[in-house]
């Protein structure tokens, strides 16, 4: 079996460097393109012993199970351009944001009359093994494909099957998470320095506290609040500090987080559905290079007025 | 020993406020001590006449009480109690068991200001222990033992949680019990003016609050849940509650409630330095 990658950013490298350490996949077998290449993992994707490319179309002919890992206003560019060469024994899967299965069904039908179309949300921890993905196969794809690509992010972590309605949630939730526990982990180790903690200490033994704490969670059939008491002795320094937490209202600010993210998710995926995208969301030279290999694409299109505000473009 | 058989014990209160009754209620209620045998004094007959009315005898005289008991509950107002004990002092036995419901008395004074052997126990209930659903601790002096304990929590287990502490949780059931109370009472009236800005009538949000407050509470205590589990399982997703649970996350109603709890505690701490 055979992967192509469209996108060769952060995703693109995280899965690769998860499916070869798992072993699923040799890095040869790995295809990922993007007209970019002055983005820094495209040399460790080369380094890994991917096959790189400029040509999302060599990426699809090379590929049986294609990952489309760019960002979601790209999306549309990237399904115009190599829509002409998705033949029926490929399986597109989708890591966008908020993009959803109808919307790339409708574009690749105009190409291919049954595109087989999943729908996967998934993290950065890949890289790692401890990915956290789900998925939702199309309406063209099968029970086996959808197994597929289940045993496929196994291998790098979590993966399990859900309705395509919950996928934002996923995203607001473990989609966005790491960057989450990136915070609580860099202040962690900034309150650590603060009592006297070496910096490289500090952030070592904070997050070994976390995955210890995530582990002991996924491992346990304990409630995390029972978990949580166990820690706290009466009187102690642990109660002392969750005191301190629950005043700046942590609990809340954590929800609030997976719930913007969510809603995010949902508000660029109508602007998506809407093909309302600015060149400004895309960079000018990534959208000519598009273009070029694309004739179809008009710079009408192109260039339709935003309905994005000023916010990161990140999702 | 024959004291120890509660039919034949005779119980005596001195000061017969709302404290002392609850929990001569629940005495009386589990049936353990006839009403005869429980004997009590105040200076009025104000809070005495409902004493009566239960089958009660009573007196202005607390002397006659530790005379006619043996076992004593000390009921009194914390600022009354050091004359009153000096007063009884006289009259105290190594039979007797005193038991000390006087908030912010620690069971150092109450040894200090009666006969060296006597048995002292220290108690503090709550307000529902007048109607038997109550949450007592007790701490036990030098001379208390296990018989003393024992039989403390066989007539007071009819009130409701009955349990031995060391004396240090003592000022911390008041911040979390004694007071705690009134928290739930806040809590209660906040739901039911929630229930009424969306447009039911108070009475009947009132009695809706009160109901979902015992009925949690029941299911908490008979199921023997961790909490934050039973609050889950009422967590449909996306559905009502946890958008609720989201508003009260946000005013750090957690954090508020523990500053609550420790203000209350620091307080008794600091009022039984007095």
């Amino acid at each position: 079996m055979s992967v192509g990658v469209i996108g060769a950013g952060q995703l693109a490298f995280a899965l690769a460097r998860g499916f070869t350490a798992a072993g699923v996949l040799a890095a040869h077998k790995i295809t990922a393109s993007s007209p970019d290449t002055d983005l820094p993992t495209v040399s460790g994707l080369r380094k890994m012993g991917v096959n790189f490319t400029v040509s999302n179309k060599d990426t699809v002919k090379s590929s049986d199970v294609l990952f489309l890992a760019v960002k979601p206003p790209i999306i549309p560019f990237i399904l115009e351009e190599v829509g002409p060469d998705i033949e029926a024994r490929h399986i597109v899967v989708s890591c966008a944001a908020g993009v959803t299965i109808s919307s790339i069904e409708k574009k690749l039908s105009t190409f291919c009359p049954t595109p087989k179309v999943i729908r996967c949300m998934t993290n950065t921890p890949v890289i790692v093994r401890e990915g956290a993905t789900v998925y939702a196969t199309g309406t063209h794809a099968d029970v086996e494909d959808g197994k597929l690509l289940e045993q496929l992010m196994a291998s790098v972590g979590f993966c399990t099957e859900v309705e395509e309605d919950l996928i934002d949630a996923v995203t607001g939730l473990s989609g966005s998470g790491p960057a989450y526990a990136f915070t609580a982990l860099d202040a962690l180790a900034d309150g650590g320095v603060k009592m006297g903690l070496p910096r490289r200490l500090a952030v070592r033994l904070g997050a070994q506290a976390l995955l210890g704490a995530a582990k002991m969670l996924l491992e346990s059939e304990q409630h995390p609040g029972q978990l949580k008491d166990n820690v706290c002795s009466p009187g102690g320094a642990t109660i002392h500090a969750l005191h301190f937490l629950e005043s700046g209202g942590f609990r809340s600010l954590l929800i609030n987080a997976v719930e913007a993210s969510c809603i995010r998710t949902r508000e660029l995926q109508h602007l998506a559905d809407q093909e309302e995208i600015s060149p400004a969301a895309i960079k000018k030279t990534l959208l000519d290079k598009v273009k070029l290999e694309s004739p179809s694409l008009s710079v009408a299109s192109a260039s339709k007025v935003s309905l994005f505000t000023n916010k990161s473009k990140k999702n | 020993r024959a004291a120890m058989e509660a039919s034949e014990l005779w119980v005596g209160f001195v000061g017969a406020g709302r404290m002392a009754g609850g929990l001569v209620r629940g005495l009386l209620q589990a049936g353990k001590v006839p009403a005869s045998n429980i004997l009590a004094s105040a200076p009025s007959d104000k809070n005495l006449d409902a004493w009566r009315e239960l089958g009660c005898r009573t007196t202005h005289c607390n002397l006659e009480v530790v005379h006619r008991s043996t076992l004593v509950f000390l009921a009194t107002k914390p600022h009354i109690l050091p004359g009153v004990l000096e007063e009884i002092r006289p009259a105290v036995g190594p039979h007797h068991i005193v038991v000390s419901l006087v908030a912010g008395v620690t069971i150092q004074t109450l040894q200090r200001l009666l006969p060296p052997w006597t048995k002292v126990l220290r108690i503090m209930p709550n307000l529902p222990c007048v109607v038997q659903a109550g949450a007592m601790v007790f701490s036990r002096g030098s001379n208390a033992g296990d018989e003393e304990a024992a039989l403390l929590k066989s007539l007071l287990s009819s009130c409701g949680l009955c349990e031995e502490v060391p004396e240090s949780y003592i000022d911390i059931h008041t911040g979390l019990s004694g007071s705690g109370v009134a928290y739930v009472y806040l809590f209660a009236e906040a739901l039911a003016e929630g229930a009424v800005k969306m447009g039911m009538p108070g009475a009947l949000a009132s009695r809706i609050a009160a109901q979902t407050l015992l009925g949690a509470a029941k299911m908490l205590l008979e199921t023997g849940e961790h909490p934050a589990k039973l609050r889950g399982d009422v967590c449909t997703p996306g559905g009502t509650t946890i958008y609720a649970l989201h508003q009260l996350e946000k005013g750090a109603l957690r954090a508020t409630v523990m500053d609550a709890v420790e203000a209350a505690t620091n307080r008794a701490c600091d009022m039984a330095k007095d």
